[in-house]
């Protein structure tokens, strides 16, 4: 009987923990519930999506579009195996299996970068079926949700560490590098690119136009 | 003993044009650098810089303090952009992306005075450097290391 009333002791107090508990993440959930719609998260639109990130991934290329093939000399272009601005996983290969990218390593501070960032985009915009993969520095990675949130260039952005920059020679902020699909370094711009050039360029590797 | 000293740095610095006097009695200087960052990176001249690959810590943003030879720190602040600048003007490049050092000029005013300074960067050895190095007609120049 002893030991039967202490069981009940026992089960009314761990009872009692977990109401107590459940009392704590119920205000908890209620004062989210009242402080979200409200404050949302920096960096994410109503739907929960990050500018830069898994949201801004392409899809796959339009039918109708078709692709010249690089020339057999050029060289391979680099893995880059990185997360996106929102932690998401990209890996470059996925991207160029089938179509260009263009390759824009960027920074938050890099105040060239931003503007070059944003005329490559609007070049890219223009020719379907290619790919921009923006890329920042490790050590840049909370400073880049903010960047790809102001420029809301509906691409995605990769924060990659220091071997993908060195793989590309890009040793500062602004570069810009055209993959051919099936993943061929075709030209590499050290500071940016002018707008038609790159124009030009994608052009050339678009068959239908 | 102190304020004849004082009045005399005034004098002193109003010829010479290089130091101030601070409001609280202590005798100040105008520090004007240039920081060379040697990374002779290929850039069009003139174009906003930050330092290349090892130097990429010297950047826009990039925290610096300026220190007395005791440690104590006598300014801080954060670096501006630097700009580009011919790596080897006695060379005619013909063409216009060429190799380029990163300048970036840090005017620091109202600097306590002091016999010698230590800019401290983010990484990268300390630069250390006299109070008489100092020039109100042409900034100091310092080599990033």
């Amino acid at each position: 009987m002893e030991r039967v009333q202490r069981s009940t002791a026992i089960l009314h107090g761990v009872m009692s923990d977990r109401l107590r508990r459940a009392r704590v993440a119920c205000a908890l959930v209620l004062a989210l519930a009242v402080l979200l719609p409200v404050g949302g998260c920096a960096g994410e639109d109503s739907g929960g999506e990050v500018d830069g990130g898994a949201s801004d991934l392409p899809g796959a290329p339009p039918g109708g579009v078709a692709f010249r093939d690089p020339p057999v000399d050029a060289p391979a272009a680099p893995e880059i195996s990185a997360e996106l601005v929102d932690g998401t996983p990209v890996t470059a290969s996925d991207l160029w299996e089938d179509r260009p990218v263009v390759l824009v390593f960027t920074a938050s501070w890099c105040n060239r970068c931003a503007d070059v960032h944003r005329r490559a985009a609007e070049v890219v915009d223009d020719h379907e079926g290619v790919a921009l993969l923006g890329v920042v520095p490790r050590d840049d990675a909370e400073a880049a949700r903010e960047y790809a949130e102001e420029l809301e260039l509906g691409y995605p952005i990769a924060v990659a560490d220091e071997r993908v920059w060195l793989n590309y020679a890009v040793r500062e902020p602004p570069a810009v590098v055209l993959v051919a699909p099936q993943g061929k370094v075709l030209r590499g711009w050290p500071g940016g690119v002018e707008t038609p050039v790159l124009a030009r360029s994608l052009d050339e590797l678009v068959q239908n136009r | 003993m102190r304020p004849a000293r004082v009045a005399a740095g005034c004098l002193a610095s109003a010829l010479l044009g290089v130091a101030g006097c601070g409001g609280g009695g202590e005798d100040t200087v105008e520090a004007h650098l240039r920081l060379v960052v040697p990374d002779n990176n290929i850039r069009v001249e003139g174009v906003e810089c930050a330092g290349a690959r090892p130097f990429d810590y010297v950047r826009p943003g990039a925290s610096f303090t300026l220190e007395a030879p005791d440690g104590s720190v006598l300014a801080d602040g954060e670096l501006p952009a630097g700009r580009a600048e011919n790596a080897d003007p006695s060379v005619d490049w013909g063409v216009e992306r060429i190799p380029t050092v990163c300048v970036v000029e840090l005017e620091l005013e109202d600097v306590p005075e002091r016999r010698s300074y230590r800019l401290r960067l983010p990484e990268g050895r300390p630069l250390e450097f006299d109070r008489s190095h100092l020039s109100a007609d042409e900034p100091l120049q310092l080599i990033v290391q």
